[in-house]
């Protein structure tokens, strides 16, 4: 298991939302504003990161039967902590993500991890494949939350960034993002259920294309030289 | 009282549809919608431990919980009460009701993960329902929540026939006739009873 | 079946361990927690009705069959008036309104603490643009019969949010007839 081969199955080939196509509840539903996105990537890369660490950390000593117990008690653990530490210091993220926040022990990215990865492979490779895992649901959010945002109400960084005075980066959620045409034209129905399913339908779609494209290409590279071969011949 | 409960039946099977505007329950939602057969039995199956869950968390949030001042322990303690509720569920139906274990039995593991079953009792604890209303809300959650899924396999069998872009098969073109159905279910938002 | 007590006590084992970990954690974020809810609530209802500290009333079994949908009811500290809290059915889901008033019974401001409103329609009642803030700002020095111009009175309604608004006004009156009862 090599760094690089994780990074880019974690980000491209085995994406975890458009191509193993779990844990889309939340992306659906908070891809709203670019505040939510970040927020909630971010929170599911730390706690998919701290399970990945513990259930590797403990796969020798757990008995095969109760695993799954084992490793829902341990989500929902670092799950609460999360929750309590955004209440605590984030207040306006754990408002805006609501009941998504305690949700993300149900989701099933981080038990499909645990259950698929972290059982077999080492610490050090597990703590890659959450941060690596981690982005690749963060990367889909924010892109979700970019398009939602531009075509439904004509901004971007809606919550985390600020213009009003100046450039800067708001974390209590008040910034009201930069306004790159008015609002009023805006197709406002992305904003709605309709628009996460939409988007990211379309998303999933733009995938499998990019994927069947270059596997085409792959297979043709390797069908060259042996056309050339049987020319010569 | 009871336009109380007939306020929050309309809203969690209309108005405030679990998958169609909340979003919880999408990962069966879509995995389990291929046939109406299959669609009818997960759908019961969820009304039924949505319930019992809904009840039995609710016990133990204001007669166990709140009295300790544990109240933060709520998410690890409602997920191990649904995992155990599921097995318990499993192993009665089996031994005293075959013909229901055989129609349910399947799907019932995969409630465990169902985000709709853990999201309503938080909904419940989230706003302050009282012993009654949260049973009604899980019930006519789970109500909501078989509409949908009922209605969406009869749409995505004809899917099947349709013709549509390569690159939609499968999940995207799922996705986007979930969109179209989560408009039209934006039409009844706004009910009200008074 | 030898296994059953060994694998319950790993699994009771572990959920104690976890369990300690987050007793630990919420002692410390606990009042931190308590503080940011209070600042909340505080930055919420000085909107309507400006005090320093707000403190909660507790309402009679009677009032509270009357009004449903008041969740809480608070008095400025510094005698002002009260502050209304109620949360109710809108067009897409529940919404949390607190309503000022002051001690002759009129409105002093409304403030939308949570919603789920369609966003730029109905989410305009909440929002803090220019037509969010005229629109709100209807409510000033209303009685408790404040009704949308459709139904006689003089409020006008956000532009495709009917439901929204009609809702939001019906809060508000209940709140200062609320408020009126409570003498």
């Amino acid at each position: 298991m090599n760094i690089k081969k994780q990074f880019k199955e974690g980000l491209i080939t085995n994406n975890p939302v458009l191509v193993q196509l779990i844990g889309m509840c939340a992306t659906m539903a908070i891809t709203t504003t670019l505040f939510n996105g970040v927020g909630m990537g971010l929170s599911v890369l730390v706690i998919l990161t701290c399970c990945n660490v513990v259930v590797s950390a403990i796969r020798k000593i757990i008995p095969d039967e109760i695993r799954l117990a084992i490793f829902v008690v341990v989500i929902a653990g670092f799950v609460t902590i999360v929750d309590l530490l955004l209440q605590a210091f984030i207040p306006a993220l754990s408002a805006a993500l609501g009941v998504f926040i305690p949700l993300i022990v149900v989701n099933c990215i981080i038990i499909g991890r645990a259950e698929a990865f972290c059982q077999k492979n080492t610490v050090g490779a597990s703590f890659f494949d959450g941060i690596f895992q981690g982005l690749g649901y963060t990367c889909v959010l924010i892109v979700m939350c970019v398009v939602r945002e531009f075509l439904g109400s004509g901004r971007f960084g809606g919550g985390l960034i600020d213009v009003t005075n100046g450039f800067r980066f708001t974390l209590d959620g008040t910034g009201g993002g930069i306004q790159i045409f008015p609002a009023d034209y805006g197709a406002s129905i992305l904003n709605l259920p309709f628009g996460g399913f939409i988007t990211l339908g379309c998303l999933i779609a733009l995938m499998q294309f990019a994927l069947k494209r270059s596997k085409k290409k792959k297979e043709e590279a390797e069908k060259a030289p042996q056309d050339e071969e049987k020319e010569v011949a | 009282m009871l336009t109380q409960i007939i306020a929050i039946s309309l809203g969690a099977i209309l108005t405030n549809n679990f998958i169609f505007s909340q979003f919880l329950g999408c990962c069966p939602f879509l995995g389990c919608s291929s046939k109406v057969d299959t669609a009818t039995g997960m759908g019961l199956a969820v009304v039924f431990v949505m319930g019992l869950a809904s009840a039995i968390c609710w016990v133990i949030y204001t007669y166990v919980l709140v009295p300790l001042g544990l109240t933060f322990l709520n998410t690890l303690a409602f997920i191990l009460v649904i995992a155990a509720l599921v097995q318990f569920v499993e192993m009665f139906l089996k031994k005293s009701v075959p013909s229901l274990y055989s129609a349910l039995g399947i799907y019932l593991p995969l409630i465990t993960t169902n985000c709709a079953v853990l999201g309503v009792v938080l909904l419940n604890v989230q706003n302050h329902y009282n012993f009654l209303e949260s049973v009604v809300y899980g019930v006519t959650g789970g109500l909501g929540f078989m509409l949908a899924i009922v209605l969406f396999a009869s749409v995505r069998e004809r899917i099947a026939f349709a013709d549509y872009p390569e690159s939609f098969e499968g999940f995207p073109i799922c996705l986007v006739s979930a969109g179209l159905l989560a408009l039209a279910f934006m039409g009844f938002s706004g009910m009200k009873i008074v | 079946m030898k296994k059953i007590p060994k694998l319950t006590f790993i699994l009771f084992l572990i959920c104690a361990i976890t369990a300690g970990i987050l007793g630990g954690i919420n002692e410390l974020t606990k009042d931190r927690i308590a503080e940011q809810n209070r600042l909340k609530t505080v930055k919420a209802y000085s909107a309507v009705l400006p005090a320093d500290d707000y403190e909660e009333i507790p309402l009679t079994d009677a009032l509270k069959a009357a009004y449903p949908s008041v969740d809480k009811v608070s008095r400025a500290a510094n005698g002002s008036g009260y502050v209304v809290e109620s949360t109710f059915s809108g067009a897409q889901g529940m919404i949390t309104l607190a309503v000022g008033v002051n001690n002759s019974f009129k409105c002093t401001g409304i403030s939308v603490i949570s919603h789920s409103e369609t966003s730029g329609l109905g989410a305009n009642a909440a929002s803090s643009s220019e037509t969010g803030v005229n629109w709100r700002a209807q409510f000033l020095g209303a009685d408790q019969n404040v009704a949308l111009k459709k139904a006689g009175g003089t409020i006008d309604a956000l532009a495709g949010a009917t439901i929204t608004s009609r809702t939001v006004t019906e809060a508000t009156a209940l709140s200062i007839r609320l408020v009126s009862e409570l003498g």
